[in-house]
């Protein structure tokens, strides 16, 4: 037993799981939920926002980070181990830029970062990451705009749209059903909005968005503008909803005319 | 079953917890309860000693132990612009706190200037993370609050749990009670309170939370981070006993006062 | 000659580098910025000293050859350690380094430096200006670890001719306009007596509304 801290933690099973991968998903599943969407020339990350409590300073919590001037980061799962994670990535940012005099592109940093989680998986006396990321970012001289994911077993994959988290599976079945190619900015936006309210039943207070429009071009949605998102998609759901009614409605009618025609005709028929 | 995952820190439980850190927590709610509260121009901790028997030598106590004022049990100077609160295991406590000296003295060799307080609660949280990561180590079974200045974000007051979390409170409690004295706090609290009304609100909360009818000095810790405009840094001060005692008496002699001129 | 100076005025720090990229006594190009940006309010000009190899003129004969590094490969290698530390700090904290604060981290670095097998022989003027007392403040470091803050500073051979200058002509309270013409006075008077001189320079200004290059 002395000699049980330098045993990998992470070993298979009989048949043939590493059961604390598996587990660590489930840390990942109980965290927030983040998505990200792909545009034709732009990202979105959003992501879900605990409720600050009353007295809680809101600048310390933070759920999309930065990388590097290109390349944004939101993760889910166990915070403290998302901010070592975090940590080692940016450090690795700044350090290919020195030896190669160039930024680090997004799957660089994607495959970099999975290759901690992996190590992590394998190693001995650790256990892996309890987290999952979704990263975004320009890659230096091009226009188009990436999505990776990593996981705690280490595997990385590109995306046009995803979501991690709680209530992972039915966000990315949302997407999966609406998501288009080519989408411009404001759709990718409305689509990350629609898919988060999918799960976050509070509304824009509990939601945040960044948008990545180009290399190094970040921006913060603030309150009111999400706000005026979150308000158009419930005024659509409700047109919606009152179209399926008239649309009702007007099937009824029409089918109950065919039944009041069918009765009127019947006895002339005959 | 829950044992299987229970014995070994360091594992993911098949919901995806991590029980060590849950019972760390746990640990750390029966232990003496830490207050801080954040004014405009200052922040308090007041904390809850618990003496554990009568014939307890406390003259060094007495004296300010290590020199900084304090007990040297629930109040620690971490740095210069930076007073500690601990609740939890003491001998953990004693070595992070240590662990946070050091920090701070690196600091200032390496910038020649006191160390950002959030970096501080960010590097020990770092600590305490790697704890609940790497194989044969318990977690850390404290948590602490930092109640500090810098010229970043001027007065600031963060808490630190055994998970390796941090979070930036107006005014927040660890310990026992810590349900009682934050529906308390979050009742009381005002923004841009001055030094004095947050030590008024902290002894208010404290005679509530604590098991002894009176407060004194021999239960109770006090501490106030503030800035001198004279000197143009901060300043610290951990309250001695016989302050502390003084400013129970201050306090007990206004609230008769003020019940004397409502009637 | 590499030749370097820095002054401070009312709400600004100007610094100011040759552009000459020599090699022992053979210029290669006049086009060098010797000035990194290391941040949004932070000015650092670099320069080699003249290093020990130096005295005597030898070409390494294999890219492999451990006096490569005494030759100004040095200086940027330096730099840019210093730069991708710097943004580091920035992107981790989301606040950057006040210019006190890496003045003492890059002295410290050199220090370090010196005390092993292969120092940098970089001398640096820092000029920042500092969103948290709203004061320029100009650093004067040179490779032995030595860190001063002054109004006014200068490296290179061109500093026996422009300190006193600074001296009789530095005014705390200048406008830009004024600081440039000190400027422009020590520019000149290098032109006029040292042997080599170098004949462009790279003006950088750094004040509250942070860092931009200036045509003198």
């Amino acid at each position: 037993m002395s000699r049980s801290y330098d045993r990998a933690l992470t070993v298979f099973s009989p048949d043939g799981h590493l059961f604390q991968v598996e587990y660590a998903l489930e840390a990942v599943r109980k965290g927030t939920c983040a998505v990200g969407v792909r545009g034709k020339d732009v990202v979105i990350l959003g992501v879900e926002k605990k409720s600050v409590l009353q007295l809680q300073d809101p600048r310390t919590v933070r759920k999309v980070v930065m990388l590097d001037d290109h390349i944004c980061l939101a993760f889910a799962g166990l915070t403290a181990d998302g901010r070592v994670l975090i940590d080692k990535a940016r450090m690795e940012c700044q350090s290919h830029r020195l030896t190669v005099e160039d930024p680090v592109t997004v799957e660089y940093i994607t495959r970099h970062i999975a290759g901690i989680q992996q190590k992590y998986t394998q190693s001995g006396g650790v256990r892996p990451f309890g987290i999952s990321t979704l990263i975004v970012g320009f890659d230096p001289h091009d226009t188009r705009p990436r999505l990776y994911q990593t996981e705690p077993s280490g595997i990385y994959s590109a995306w046009k749209a995803n979501a991690i988290g709680r209530s992972s599976k039915t966000v990315r079945e949302f997407l999966e059903k609406n998501h288009k190619d080519d989408m411009t900015r404001e759709e990718s936006i409305k689509l990350t909005v629609k898919s988060l309210l999918e799960v976050v039943q509070t509304g824009a207070k509990n939601i945040e968005i960044s948008v990545m429009e180009g290399y190094g071009k970040i921006t913060n949605l603030e309150l009111s503008e999400i706000e005026a998102i979150v308000s158009e998609i419930e005024r659509e759901k409700e047109a919606e909803a009152e179209r399926k009614r008239t649309r009702l409605a007007a099937t009824a009618a029409r089918q109950a005319a065919m039944a009041t025609r069918a009765d009127a005709g019947q006895p002339s028929g005959q | 079953m829950a044992r299987r995952y229970d014995s070994r820190t360091t594992i993911f439980s098949p919901e995806g917890r991590l029980y060590q850190i849950e019972y760390a927590m746990e640990a750390i709610s029966h232990a003496g309860t830490v207050l801080g509260v954040l004014a405009k121009d200052g922040v308090v901790l007041a904390a809850e000693k618990r003496v554990t028997g009568k014939l307890l030598d406390l003259s060094s106590a007495k004296e300010g132990g290590g020199g900084y004022g304090g007990s040297g049990e629930k109040m620690f100077l971490i740095n210069s612009n930076v007073i500690g609160g601990v609740a939890g295991i003491t001998s953990d406590a004693n070595s992070l706190v240590n662990y946070a000296r050091s920090v701070a003295q690196r600091y200032l060799l390496q910038y020649n200037q006191d160390i950002p307080v959030e970096q501080l609660a960010q590097r020990l949280c770092d600590m305490k993370q790697g704890y609940t990561q790497y194989g044969g180590l318990r977690p850390f079974g404290v948590s602490i609050l930092y109640a500090g200045y810098d010229p970043h974000y001027r007065f600031q007051l963060y808490h630190s749990d055994p998970s390796g979390n941090y979070s930036g409170w107006k005014a927040t409690c660890i310990g026992a009670n810590n349900g009682t004295a934050q529906s308390l706090l979050k009742q009381e609290y005002k923004d841009d309170m001055s030094i004095d009304d947050a030590i008024k609100l902290v002894l208010k909360v404290m005679s509530r939370t604590m098991d002894s009818t009176t407060l004194g000095s021999e239960k109770l810790e006090i501490a106030v981070l503030t800035y001198d405009e004279a000197a143009k840094k901060p300043k610290a001060k951990i309250y001695k006993p016989i302050e502390i005692d003084g400013l129970l008496l201050m306090h007990e002699m206004s609230k008769k006062i003020e019940e004397a001129m409502k009637a | 000659m590499e030749t370097s100076f820095a002054l401070t005025g009312k709400g600004y720090v100007i610094v100011a580098a040759d552009t000459t990229a020599a090699r022992s006594i053979v210029k290669m190009k006049d086009d060098q910025d010797k000035i990194k940006e290391l941040g949004s309010h932070l000015l650092m000009a670099y320069s080699g000293e003249p290093g020990p190899s130096n005295a005597y003129i030898i070409m390494p004969t294999q890219p492999t050859d451990p006096l490569l590094s005494f030759y100004s490969g040095d200086t940027i290698q330096f730099a840019e350690y210093v730069e991708r530390n710097i943004r580091l700090y920035q992107i981790r904290h989301l606040y950057p380094l006040r210019p006190s604060a890496a003045a003492s981290w890059i002295r410290r670095s050199l220090a370090v430096s010196l005390r092993s097998r292969n120092a940098f022989t970089v001398n640096l003027l820092i000029g920042g200006y500092d969103l948290a007392d709203h004061k320029p403040t100009l650093y004067w470091i040179d490779y032995l670890g030595t860190v001063v803050e002054v109004p006014f500073a200068a490296h290179g051979y061109g500093s026996y001719f422009a300190l006193s200058l600074l001296d009789r002509y530095h005014n705390p309270d200048a406008t830009l306009e004024e600081g440039l013409a000190t400027l422009k006075r020590c520019i000149n008077e290098v032109s006029k007596r040292l042997v080599v001189s170098p004949d462009r320079y790279k003006v950088k200004v750094v004040d509250k509304d942070g860092v931009r290059e200036v045509e003198l």
